[in-house]
């Protein structure tokens, strides 16, 4: 979102409120607050577009850089110098041993997550993205493992990422992860919470995201004008009843505009009674959507709300061209918005109770196109917060060269570890039991454990 | 192309007799229900003058109607970009069906100004793309992906734009954006499909995939040497521009030399990039997905969200033969293979479109897109200076506190929904069926389109506060180059005139008869009907116009209207 764009929504929300279609919600009294207490929130930053894990967790011991470089050769001019070897953020991991020899580090535009993983609160995944079962380059060339359906393709590997299947699917596991925990909430429609549009990841057998908006509550600006006895007459107008008698999609419509109602006047309220946070966060779009998650987490006890899981995304990563002009602006923009959240749960004095994770429809080529990069699969994540086994390396960081045993082509990796391998340890940090654990991911025994991300 | 071998049509009867009646428009119900489905909304005049005139007649006519243009409006980025400035066509343009088409087809082969960047800046770029797209909306299928493929925001936004042929020196590989997007969103899909839009199944009753990435690194060869026209790039007198409004040019340096392979074609190692891109194309459009693929994505874009297959296979007859007869028996239609004019004639004209009992099918209709809702409001309500440059909810339409919808601003080339849709948690989804425009219908967005047709219908430009934020910031947005701000034009923007219904607004019953046939075509319900008629006779008689504002405010946020049935 550029500057001009928040100017008119400034102007926007200043004209509705002249004329007469702004302002609060219905006023309700404020709850009484509960005693801060056991909370734990999952919050999904989902990178649209397929992020460059090849450009987020660089080589850095000379052999490697070089090859690396050597890959990116016709790109790297662009960086006016941003990847020269000596610009790099080194990271000093925990597990160094693992990688024999090899070392890491980040972009220069990314201070505080070098910062925040050398604290250890914050990790990587490395090279994770969706299987059917382990795969390896032989049996991926021979066609004798199933692999998910519609590789490299936006819309199916993102559906795949949230939910194990392609387009069309209608349950993603942060959804079952919210019926699950659902019973936890005074109020389960605040389990699960969007500000990005993404309602597939958040779906599950009964539970169905609410959406968030990035300047508050939303709330009709007509109920304002409107006193007495007729108010409820547009209250029951704006709350319709399904009629059984009437087509589906009336039904439908009607079941959404009154649960609409309903959840924003409650949300509204909600968000009234607290005071406002002190934590500055960036103008980015990612930036707005994160404040707006730490000013729900902020409301979590009049929303009565002790687990909840959270999904925000951020676009532009299908970096085709231009990426070395494109990329590192978008790093930049996670990484405060990153570093924003998390003294804002500082300030909330809930650093342990939450886990900010990336997740990618898929990494990139290693390959060049001339002045960007191509769908690839497998892709590096970010992790963070007070709870995670920080100043770690989770998962495997395969080179960057071409021809590896993870290199499906063109330097696409065939991931290491699979999605459901990052979400399991998730979903048992949030509280679920084994058994729940296995029915949200219910592909999970194909791998054997998940990953161990929480201390 | 004139000569083509591809006509099949049947010599033309003699023309019907004009104007006669041909079953269609039986009244003022039946002419909005199906201006509703075919254009950006009905007139109170359409709905004086067309009931009991021939339907086929108005088809004809607007087929033949001059396409007005959209390059001529754009200007200043952010107050006149490409997308703010389309909400002025939807509302005047005479050309209603072409235009209602572009937008559809815009839908299907997307290209936006949200980004923020290059086709921000440069609105010319997409209104250019308009301009392509009018052009070709009642030409052929295959016609329109050629033109598409040229248009430079299509190159920049799928970015083949400059794409070079590889380098096996520096492993250097051809852009794949393009080549995936064309299979996959523009032209045949994923899976493979019946000829009524059902995915065929295997002998294990798995949906078969039609393509893997070999395919598409071999098609990703075909789009590589594309770029500006180099005449145009640095034309003193329109620094910037004229590159952006002429179709981009085949260089054959940077176009790969290699083999080109996929879906079983083989374009042979040498052959020149402007045959490559011809073979290619003509490939692609002989797929016997395409006919399936387009009807039932156009389908859903004017009359229902989950067609029935056999609307489906019937529509894509047509779309095949290249031509269709109307109700009047004359055919309309090119005969040549993917024809878009006789495309939208059998999706218009179908059984399933018109009669009433597939009416009342409780799986016909279509959530209203929002940005369809305010264009319907439009064209009733009597707006005569649609600005919308002066209008900030429209400008910003996209934003989910408002519309959550603006054309020629999808998010991304995935459109604002995916047409596959099936929303979890609903009725409909249970029963597996598509619904797209349940995918921007939240909590937020319900609200917002609430909130946004509060401030058209009550006429919020005329608020002296709201005024001056706009010109300041109108102002502001200029830096040392003030922007034109005209402030009558500004003062007026999108002003609905309610004088005719105001004067029904004394005997609410007429005046709520008369907002049922132009919004819902007699099908407002009894529960609705009298929600109306309490939040108005609450009205004193003497605030006509209270009574008028309210009425619609209270319809157009109703079930009844939302969904178009």
């Amino acid at each position: 979102m550029n500057l001009n764009r928040r100017r008119w929504l400034q102007t926007s929300s200043r004209a509705a409120l002249a004329a007469g279609i702004g302002g609060l919600s219905l006023s309700h009294r404020a709850q009484a607050m509960a005693e801060p207490g056991d909370y734990r929130a999952l919050v999904c930053v989902f990178l649209l577009g397929g992020m460059d894990g090849h450009d987020l967790l660089l080589p850095y011991d000379q052999t490697n850089y070089d090859h690396w470089a050597g890959a990116r050769s016709s790109m790297l001019g662009a960086y006016s110098g941003a990847r020269d070897r000596g610009q790099l953020r080194v990271l000093a991991p925990d597990n160094a041993s693992a990688f024999s020899g090899r070392q890491f580090a980040l972009p220069p535009e990314m201070p505080n997550l070098q910062r925040l993983f050398q604290a250890g609160d914050a990790a990587f995944v490395g090279n994770v993205g969706p299987l059917v079962r382990p795969t390896t380059k032989a049996a991926f060339e021979a066609g004798t493992v199933p692999l998910p359906p519609r590789l490299f393709s936006h819309n199916d590997q993102q559906s795949t990422w949230m939910s194990s299947s392609p387009e069309g699917a209608r349950f993603g596991w942060g959804g079952f992860f919210a019926d699950s925990i659902a019973a936890l909430n005074g109020s389960p429609v605040f389990t699960g919470i969007t500000s990005g549009g993404n309602d597939l990841f958040l779906t599950g057998n009964q539970s169905f995201p609410f959406q968030i908006g990035l300047q508050g509550a939303a709330s009709l600006g007509l109920l304002e004008e409107i006193a007495g006895a007729e108010i409820d007459l547009f209250r029951e107008h704006f709350r319709p009843q399904a009629d059984a008698a009437t087509a589906l999609l009336d039904q439908d419509v009607a079941n959404a505009l009154r649960n609409a109602f309903d959840a924003n006047e409650s949300y509204g309220a909600a968000l009234a009674s607290q005071s406002a946070l002190q934590t500055g966060f960036p103008e980015s779009y990612l930036g707005a959507q994160l404040r707006a998650v730490a000013r729900t987490i902020a409301a979590r006890d009049a929303l009565n709300a002790t687990r909840q899981v959270f999904i925000v995304s951020a676009g532009g990563f299908d970096t085709h061209s231009e990426q070395a002009r494109a990329l590192p602006g978008l790093l930049a923009d996670i990484d405060a918005g990153i570093d924003a959240f998390q003294r804002a749960l500082v300030e909330l004095g809930l650093v342990d109770k939450v886990t900010l994770f990336t997740a990618s429809e898929f990494g990139r080529t290693l390959a060049v196109n001339g002045d960007g990069t191509d769908h690839g699969w497998g892709g590096h994540q970010i992790l963070v917060g007070g709870g995670v086994r920080g100043r770690v390396i989770h998962g495997d960081l395969p080179s960057p060269e071409f021809g590896h045993d993870q290199d499906a082509g063109s330097g696409r990796l065939i991931p290491t570890t699979a999605v459901e391998q990052l979400a399991a340890p998730l979903g048992a940090w949030l509280g679920l039991d084994g058994a729940q654990v296995s029915a949200a991911l219910p592909n999970l025994a194909s791998f054997g454990e998940g990953l161990s991300l929480h201390a | 192309m004139p000569g083509d071998p591809g006509g099949g049509a049947s010599p033309a009867p003699a023309p019907p007799s004009g104007g006669a009646f041909d079953g269609v428009f039986t009244d003022a119900n039946e002419t909005a229900r199906f201006l509703t489905q075919a254009t950006f909304g009905p007139t109170p005049t359409d709905l004086v003058e067309l009931p009991g005139s021939s339907a086929s007649d108005w088809f004809r006519n607007e087929l033949s109607k001059d396409i007005t243009p959209h390059l001529n409006k754009i200007g200043e980025p952010e107050i006149r970009g490409a997308s703010t400035m389309f909400w002025r066509t939807a509302v005047e343009a005479d050309d209603q069906l072409r235009q209602r088409m572009v937008y559809a087809l815009s839908q299907l082969l997307v290209v936006s100004d949200f980004g923020g960047e290059v086709l921000t800046d440069i609105p010319e770029a997409v209104g250019y793309y308009q301009d392509v797209l009018a052009q070709h909306a009642f030409g052929t299928y295959r016609e329109l992906l050629e033109a598409v493929t040229y248009a430079p925001a299509m190159g920049y936004y799928l970015t083949y734009l400059g794409n070079e042929r590889g380098d096996a020196a520096t492993g250097r590989m051809p852009d794949e954006n393009y080549a995936r997007e064309i299979l996959q969103l523009f032209s045949i899909g994923v899976l493979q499909l019946n000829p009524d839009g059902t995915p065929t199944l295997d002998v294990d009753g798995e949906p078969i995939e039609l393509y893997d990435n070999a395919d598409i690194t071999g098609l990703a060869r075909v789009f590589t040497g594309i770029d500006f026209t180099e005449a145009t790039v640095f034309d003193p007198d329109d620094p910037g521009a004229l590159e952006w409004t002429t179709p981009m040019t085949m260089y054959e340096a940077p176009h790969s030399p290699l083999e080109k392979r996929f879906l079983g074609l083989t374009i042979p190692a040498g052959t020149d990039g402007v045959t490559s891109l011809e073979l290619a194309l003509d490939h692609i459009a002989a797929h016997p997905n395409l006919a399936p693929f387009v009807s039932r994505q156009l389908i859903q874009r004017f009359v229902t969200s989950h067609p029935e297959p056999d609307y489906v296979a019937r529509v894509a007859t047509t779309f095949d033969a290249g031509t269709f007869e109307l109700p009047d028996g004359a055919p309309v239609g090119s005969g040549r293979r993917g024809d878009l004019g006789a495309t939208l004639a059998a999706i218009l004209f179908d059984r399933e479109a018109r009669d009433s009992d597939a009416r009342r099918a409780v799986g016909f209709g279509k959530l209203r897109e929002p940005a369809l809702r305010v264009t319907a409001w439009a064209r009733a309500c009597g707006v005569g200076n649609p600005s919308p440059e002066y209008v900030t909810p429209l400008i910003i339409a996209y934003d989910t506190s408002m519309l959550g919808q603006k054309p020629f601003a999808a998010t991304s080339v995935f459109n604002f929904y995916r047409p596959g849709y099936v929303a979890p948690g609903t009725l409909s989804g249970s029963a597996g069926r598509t619904a797209p425009e349940l995918q921007i219908l939240n909590a937020t967005s319900a609200f917002g389109y609430a909130n946004v047709m509060t401030f058209l219908i009550f006429g919020g430009v005329r608020d002296d506060e709201y005024q001056q934020e706009l010109r300041d910031e109108v102002f502001d947005l200029g830096g040392d180059e003030p922007l034109e701000f005209d402030a009558d034009a500004a003062a007026t923007a999108f002003l609905p005139n309610y004088d005719e219904l105001e004067t029904l607004a004394s005997d609410p019953e007429r005046m709520i008869d008369r907002l049922d046939a132009l919004f819902t075509f007699g099908g407002l319900s009894v529960e609705t009907r009298a929600r109306i008629l309490a939040v108005t006779n609450a009205v004193p008689a003497e605030f006509a116009e209270l009574r008028v504002q309210r009425a619609i405010l209270l319809l157009m946020t109703s079930v009844d209207f939302l969904v178009q049935k």
